[in-house]
């Protein structure tokens, strides 16, 4: 168990090095800044009410991940998320090929979606994804595949070039 | 490797400036406000008030619950209370209350007859009471004695004495309550002495000897069986008579008595003291080979 100072501590790093992972994942999942904002705020303020116990760096990420993954949910569920209409991100000020992938990335279902974000933003294997989103790596393995397929479909590229994203 | 352009996007994403300094500002409120409440664990705070939110519940529940039991209580007795006034068309006018249907009883028309029966037990000085059970019945010249139905008998002398005695039994009935204890009898039917002891039957009884002889006395004239001795003296009669018995054989009769001899007889004497005049001796016979 933390003291409250170390547990404070604690929650101050993780505030440092995972904020940024947090937020995107929630964007990831709500198509929203302000909105993954708040969930990562929420996350946080979960943090450091619940005093979670991790047995490393990598089990407090997953931790936050998982919990940001939920968080999301909730909000999607929630009544008034639902009966807003909000104005779409603007994602101009990215580059053309950044803004091409990014926005195909985001007109993916939720659930190849998340996967293709932890693999390819967080570079987590198939089997930490399993872990994360408490699904079988198989599944796993299938919902990345068959992203990638519908991405290709979307984005296209050459036949004899790989295809990245 | 090519560098993966979805991360790319995703890096070159703006996010709040201040987003961290923001976070953090709200974090170390959150801090404050724990301090300054007391306690360091939220969740126990937070368990305390899901307990306490439980607890309003209960309560709540248990008052329902009791609400609606009195209720049905009150409706089911409003119910009962209703049924008799609604019998009552002739008087619609005529409420009546309903403690006042629960004490009232309706009178007991007639009279009731408690029958008197059983043995006296006691007789008071004049001879005029008796005691049968707990209850004095009292005796008075309105007491009639004996029946006087139409087909009875007159009482015999036998069946109704004159005189009430310890340990006769009476019959009879009275109308008076005998939640008093004392009442006068309306009827005495009978008042009769009570069956006395059959008398000692006298005579003789005839014991039957039977059995082999397992001790022989030294004068050979009283010998064992079972756990009876059996003396033989000169009024023991030997062996049957009769108009139709035979002589007896000096086989079935012998003279001698010896242990393993079957013998076979009868003693009108009392058998209980162990030892006894044989009456008759039919046989003493050696045993079969």
């Amino acid at each position: 168990m933390y003291n409250s100072f170390e547990l404070n501590e604690s929650v101050l790093k993780a505030l440092d090095r995972y904020s940024q992972s947090l937020i995107k994942i929630a964007f990831a999942y709500l198509k929203n800044m302000a909105d993954a904002e708040e969930v990562a705020q929420d996350v946080f303020l979960a943090y450091l009410q619940k005093r979670p116990v991790f047995e490393n760096n990598e089990h407090e990420k997953a931790w936050l991940i998982r919990t940001t993954i939920n968080k999301s949910k909730n909000m999607l569920k929630a009544g008034w998320f639902k009966s807003r209409n909000p104005v779409p991100e603007n994602l101009s000020y990215l580059p053309r090929e950044e803004n091409e992938v990014l926005q195909a990335v985001l007109a993916l279902d939720k659930k190849y979606r998340i996967p293709i974000h932890l693999h390819y933003y967080e570079g987590y294997s198939i089997q930490e994804i399993a872990d994360i989103l408490q699904a079988k790596p198989a599944t796993v393995g299938t919902w990345l595949a068959r992203g990638r397929m519908l991405l290709k479909e979307k984005i296209g590229g050459a036949e004899d070039e790989a295809f990245s994203i | 490797m090519k560098r993966s352009v979805y991360k790319s996007a995703m890096s070159h994403l703006k996010t709040s400036e201040n987003f961290n300094e923001a976070t953090y500002q709200k974090l170390m409120r959150e801090i404050e406000k724990q301090e300054s409440d007391g306690t360091n664990n939220p969740i126990q705070s937070k368990e305390l008030v899901k307990m306490e939110k439980a607890k309003k519940k209960t309560v709540t529940s248990w008052t329902v619950g009791v609400a609606a039991c009195a209720v049905l209580a009150v409706g089911i007795f409003a119910i009962n209370q209703n049924g008799p006034a609604k019998d009552s068309v002739a008087s619609p006018s005529a409420t009546v209350q309903p403690s006042a249907i629960a004490s009232e009883k309706p009178p007991i028309l007639g009279k009731v007859q408690v029958n008197i029966d059983g043995v006296i037990s006691e007789v008071s000085a004049d001879g005029k009471s008796f005691k049968v059970g707990d209850l004095w019945v009292e005796v008075t010249d309105q007491t009639k004695l004996g029946s006087n139905e139409p087909t009875a008998t007159a009482p015999s002398e036998e069946l109704l004495q004159k005189e009430f005695k310890v340990g006769n039994i009476v019959s009879g009935f009275t109308s008076q309550d005998v939640a008093s204890g004392r009442v006068t009898a309306d009827v005495i039917y009978n008042n009769m002495a009570p069956a006395k002891e059959e008398a000692p039957i006298k005579g003789k009884a005839a014991v039957n000897i039977e059995g082999v002889i397992s001790e022989v006395s030294a004068d050979g004239k009283s010998f064992k069986v079972g756990d009876l001795w059996v003396n033989i003296t000169p009024d023991t009669a030997m062996g049957i008579d009769g108009p139709t018995a035979a002589e007896p054989s000096e086989e079935l009769l012998q003279k001698e008595f010896k242990v393993g001899n079957i013998v076979s007889g009868f003693t009108s004497e009392d058998v209980s003291t162990g030892k006894v005049n044989a009456t008759r001796i039919y046989n003493n016979m050696l045993p079969q080979q």
